[in-house]
C-alpha cells in the first residue's frame, strides 16, 4: 500500500514538472530580437526619443542589425513601440551599451536608470555613457560598414580602455553605487564621432544624476590616480627647458635640432597608492597622499639618466608639477560641486552620529581645504640609460 | 498524550546531523534579504548586529537543550501538556503549529515571489507552490531520516554559493563601514528583532529533540550549526554593506540576488538565475521540517496519523496561497510571521525552558522534604 502511494506520488510529481514547465514562456532566439545598444534623446519637453540597435539572428537577414528610433515618455514605451516596427520580440537580456545624449544628462538620467535597475533582465555590467551630440547620430551611423553590431563595438571600445587603465568603470553598477552614496557621485565616459568612427573624447562628471562638468586628456589620468589604485597609464608633461638644462646630454656629433619649444617627458604609472585622509575635522582639511611608482618611456630630448642624482630631479620636477596638477583638479572638482573621488565618503567615515545627507555634504564640501603630496619614484628608465 | 516519546531505533538519527539540520533550517527564504532589512535600522553597522542575534540565538539554543534534559525524551508538545496540563497545553501547542504552518507558507511564498520576479515573470502562484509543496509532502512521508538527508544534502550542495559571495568584494568600497558601532542600543535591539525572519527555524530543535540518537550531545552540534549560520550571516551582510551605496542597499529588496548579479562567468551571462534555482535546494529542508514538525503536532494532539496532518495542512496552505496577491500583501505576511517568529522562537522558548525548570526544581524538592520527613 506504501509503495503504490509513493509510485503514485512520484509519478504524479513528474508529470507536474513535465506539464508545467510548458506554461513557461518562451523563447526562441530565431523569434528574438537581441537590443545591445539603446540611444536616449531629448526630444522636446516630456518626451525621449529612443534609438535602439538589434541583433539578429535571421541566416537570411542581409543585415545583422536594425535599427529603430521612436518617441515616447517612458523608456519602457519606447521598447513597446519599437516592438511595433520589428517582426522579432525585442528583449534587452544581451544590453550592453546604454547612450544619453548631452542634452538629456545635463538634465537628469535617473528616472532612465532607474528602469534599467527595475529591469531584472537587465545585468549590472551595462555600459552607461553619454554623447556629445545625438545619441541616435551615433547609432544611425555608418550601418553598412559595420561588421559587428554598435553595441558589441562600444563595449569592446569600454572593456579595452578600461582593462587598460584610462577609463574609470562605467557600468550601471558603478553608476548606481556612486549615484547613491552619499559622498561621491557618478562619471560616464563621453562618447564622439570621429572619422566615421565613435571615439572616446572624455569623462562627464555628474552631480547627482546631472552632468555639470567634463574632463578631458590629461585630467582623466590625474582622476583615475585619485579614484583607485591603478596599475598602468601613461601620461606626459611639458616643461621648459631651463629646468632640465644640466641633464640634457650633449651629443657630440649629432646635430642638436629642437622640435619642439619645450621638453617633454613621458610617463608610464606602473603603481600608484592614494590615500585620502581627513587630518583636520573642523577645518575640513583633507591630506591626499600619492604614491606613484613611474618608468621613464619617452623623454624629447637625450637626458642624462645614467647619474642617480639626476633621476632623483626628474621625480622631483615631475611630482611637484603632479602635485599642481592634482591641486588644480580638485579646486575644478570643488568649484563644480561634484565629487567624483568619494572625498564625502570619507568625511563621512570619520562622522559619528547622524549620518550625513547629500546636501549638507554639497554645504561642505565647498569649504574642503586639500594638502596634495605627490611622491614620485622613477623605478625604470627603459632598456636604456 | 504521553509526555515522553520513544521512537523505535530505525527512527533515529546521528546527533552530528544536528549541525545540518540547524544550519539548513536557518538558512533560507530570509536571508536574501537579510542585510537590507537589519541595515534599515541599524545603519552600516548592521553586520556586527547580525552577529549578536547569532550569539543570543545560541543562548537561546542552551535555554532549549537544558529545558529538554529535564525530560526523558520529551518533545514541545509534550512539554506543553506536562507543564499546562491537558487543556491548555494543547491549545498553547495549537497555536505554535498555526505558526508552523504560517512558516512554512511565507517560505514557499516568497520563494515563489522571487523566482516570479527574477526568472519567470508570468508564472502562476499556484503553479510554483504546487510543485513545492507536493515535494516537501513527498520528502515529509518518508519520515524524519528522509528529512535529514535533505537538509543534508541541501547543506552540501549550495556550501559554494558562499565562495561566490566573494566576488562582488572586488567592488567593494570599505569606506562604508566606518564608524564602527555607531549605533545605539535602541535601533541595535529592533535590528536584532529584524533579523527574526531569518534565523528563526532553530526553534525546530524542540521537536526533532526525541530522535536524536545521542542526547548528550546534542548541544555541542546545535551550537555548531547556529555558529556556521551567524558565520554565513555576518559575512553576507558585511558584503552587502560595502558593496552597495546607502541608499541604494535601502532600496532592493534582495540584496543577496541583487549582488549576485555582478558575477558574470564567460559562459553565463547571469550567474542570479543559477543562484534563484539554487535557492529552492536551500529552502526545501526548511518546508520540510516545518511540515514535519506542523504534522507532528496535529498527530500527536488530534491522535490521527501524521500523513493525515501532513495532506490537510498542505491543502491548507496551498488554499491560501490564492489569497495572496500583490507584492504588499506578502510583505504585510512576512512581517507578521516574522514579529510572530521573534516571540514564538526567541522569547516564548526562553520562558518556557525557566518554568519547566523551576517546576522540576520544586518537585525535586518536595521529593526530598517527604523523604526527610
Amino acid at each position: 500500500m506504501l509503495n503504490r502511494l509513493k509510485w503514485i506520488m512520484l509519478a504524479a510529481f513528474f508529470s507536474c514538472v513535465m506539464l508545467i514547465s510548458g506554461c513557461a514562456e518562451k523563447k526562441q532566439l530565431e523569434k528574438l530580437g537581441l537590443s545591445t545598444a539603446v540611444g536616449y534623446d531629448l526630444e522636446k519637453e516630456n518626451h525621449i526619443r529612443g534609438t535602439v540597435v538589434i541583433h539578429k539572428f535571421d541566416p537570411l537577414a542581409k543585415n545583422l542589425t536594425e535599427i529603430i528610433t521612436v518617441e515616447a515618455n517612458t523608456s519602457k514605451t519606447l521598447r513597446q513601440k519599437q516592438n511595433l516596427e520589428t517582426d522579432q520580440k525585442l528583449v534587452s537580456g544581451q544590453l550592453r551599451c546604454v547612450i544619453y545624449s548631452k542634452e538629456l544628462a545635463k538634465k537628469g538620467i535617473v528616472q532612465l536608470v532607474d528602469a534599467l535597475n527595475r529591469d531584472p533582465t537587465i545585468g549590472n555590467t551595462v555600459y552607461l555613457t553619454v554623447t556629445d551630440g545625438k545619441a541616435s547620430t551615433i547609432m544611425n551611423m555608418d550601418k553598412e560598414n559595420q561588421k559587428i553590431d554598435l553595441g558589441t563595438y562600444l563595449y569592446n571600445l569600454i572593456k579595452q580602455n578600461v582593462e587598460s587603465e584610462q577609463l574609470l568603470l562605467p557600468t550601471l553598477f558603478e553608476f548606481n553605487h556612486r549615484y547613491n552614496d552619499h559622498g561621491k557621485d557618478p562619471v560616464l565616459p563621453i562618447l564622439r564621432i570621429k572619422n566615421g568612427n565613435v571615439i572616446l573624447s572624455g569623462v562627464a562628471l555628474f552631480q547627482d544624476d546631472r552632468t555639470v562638468a567634463e574632463l578631458k586628456g590629461d585630467n582623466i589620468f590625474y582622476l583615475k590616480i585619485l579614484s583607485d589604485k591603478f596599475k598602468s597609464g601613461t601620461h606626459e608633461m611639458g616643461f621648459d627647458r631651463s629646468r632640465f638644462k644640466k641633464l640634457i646630454m650633449n651629443q657630440e656629433g649629432n646635430a642638436f635640432r629642437t622640435v619642439y619649444k619645450k621638453l617633454f617627458l613621458n610617463i608610464d604609472n606602473i603603481r600608484s597608492n592614494t590615500k585620502i585622509k581627513l587630518v583636520d575635522k573642523k577645518n575640513l582639511r583633507f591630506k591626499v597622499a600619492i604614491k606613484l611608482q613611474s618608468r621613464l618611456l619617452e623623454a624629447t630630448e637625450p637626458l642624462d639618466l645614467a647619474n642617480p642624482a639626476n633621476i632623483e630631479y626628474i621625480e622631483k620636477v615631475v611630482g611637484k608639477e603632479m602635485e599642481k596638477e592634482i591641486k588644480k583638479l580638485l579646486i575644478f572638482f570643488q568649484k563644480n560641486k561634484v565629487d567624483p573621488i568619494g572625498i564625502g565618503n570619507e568625511y563621512i567615515a570619520h562622522n559619528r552620529g547622524k549620518m550625513l545627507t547629500k546636501k549638507e555634504w554639497r554645504d561642505k564640501y565647498k569649504d574642503v581645504k586639500f594638502d596634495v603630496h605627490v611622491q614620485n619614484t622613477i623605478v625604470k628608465t627603459g632598456v636604456i640609460d | 498524550m504521553k509526555v515522553n516519546l520513544h521512537p523505535k531505533e530505525s527512527l533515529l538519527f546521528n546527533a552530528f546531523q544536528l549541525i545540518f539540520i540547524i544550519h539548513s533550517v536557518q538558512v533560507g527564504v530570509g536571508v536574501v534579504g537579510l542585510p537590507k532589512i537589519v541595515f534599515l535600522e541599524t545603519k552600516h553597522d548592521a553586520w556586527i548586529v547580525v552577529f549578536f542575534a547569532g550569539v543570543l540565538t545560541s543562548v537561546i539554543l542552551w535555554f532549549m537543550i537544558v529545558m529538554l534534559r529535564q525530560y526523558d525524551s520529551a518533545d514541545f508538545y509534550g512539554i506543553h501538556v506536562d507543564v499546562f496540563g491537558k487543556w491548555l497545553g494543547n491549545f498553547l501547542s495549537f497555536g505554535y503549529i498555526i505558526y508552523l504552518i504560517a512558516c512554512f507558507f511565507v517560505i514557499f511564498m516568497n520563494y515563489t515571489e522571487i523566482v516570479q520576479v527574477w526568472i519567470f515573470p508570468k508564472l502562476p502562484t499556484w503553479q510554483l507552490a504546487f510543485i513545492l509543496i507536493l515535494l516537501a509532502v513527498y520528502a515529509v512521508h518518508g519520515g524524519i531520516r528522509v528529512i535529514v538527508g535533505v537538509s543534508f544534502l541541501s547543506v552540501i550542495g549550495t556550501l559554494w554559493i558562499i565562495l561566490v559571495l566573494f566576488v562582488p568584494l572586488r567592488y567593494a568600497d570599505f569606506t562604508h563601514i566606518y564608524p564602527i558601532m555607531n549605533v545605539d542600543i535602541k535601533h541595535m535591539l529592533k535590528g536584532i528583532q529584524r533579523t527574526s525572519l531569518s534565523i528563526m527555524g532553530f526553534e525546530l530543535i524542540m521537536f526533532v529533540y526525541p530522535f536524536v540518537k545521542e542526547k548528550h550531545r546534542a548541544l555541542l552540534y546545535v551550537q555548531i550549526g547556529n555558529l556556521f549560520t551567524t558565520f554565513t550571516y555576518t559575512l553576507v551582510t558585511f558584503i552587502s554593506i560595502v558593496f552597495f551605496a546607502e541608499d541604494g542597499l535601502s532600496k532592493v529588496i534582495w540584496p543577496v540576488i541583487s549582488m549576485l548579479k555582478i558575477v558574470r562567468l564567460p559562459n553565463l551571462e547571469r550567474f542570479e538565475f543559477i543562484a534563484v534555482s539554487f535557492w529552492m535546494l536551500v529552502i526545501l529542508p526548511n518546508l520540510c521540517l516545518y511540515l514535519w514538525a506542523s504534522s507532528k503536532g496535529f498527530s500527536r494532539i488530534i491522535k490521527r496519523t501524521q500523513k493525515m496532518g501532513i495532506w490537510i495542512i498542505a491543502i491548507v496552505a496551498f488554499g491560501a496561497s490564492f489569497f495572496v496577491k500583490a507584492r504588499y500583501q506578502m510583505n504585510m505576511v512576512t512581517d507578521l510571521v516574522a514579529k510572530a517568529g521573534f516571540y514564538a522562537a526567541f522569547c516564548y522558548p526562553v520562558v518556557l525552558s525557566i518554568i519547566v525548570y523551576l517546576k522540576k526544581w520544586l518537585a525535586r524538592r518536595k521529593k526530598s522534604h517527604v523523604k526527610s520527613a
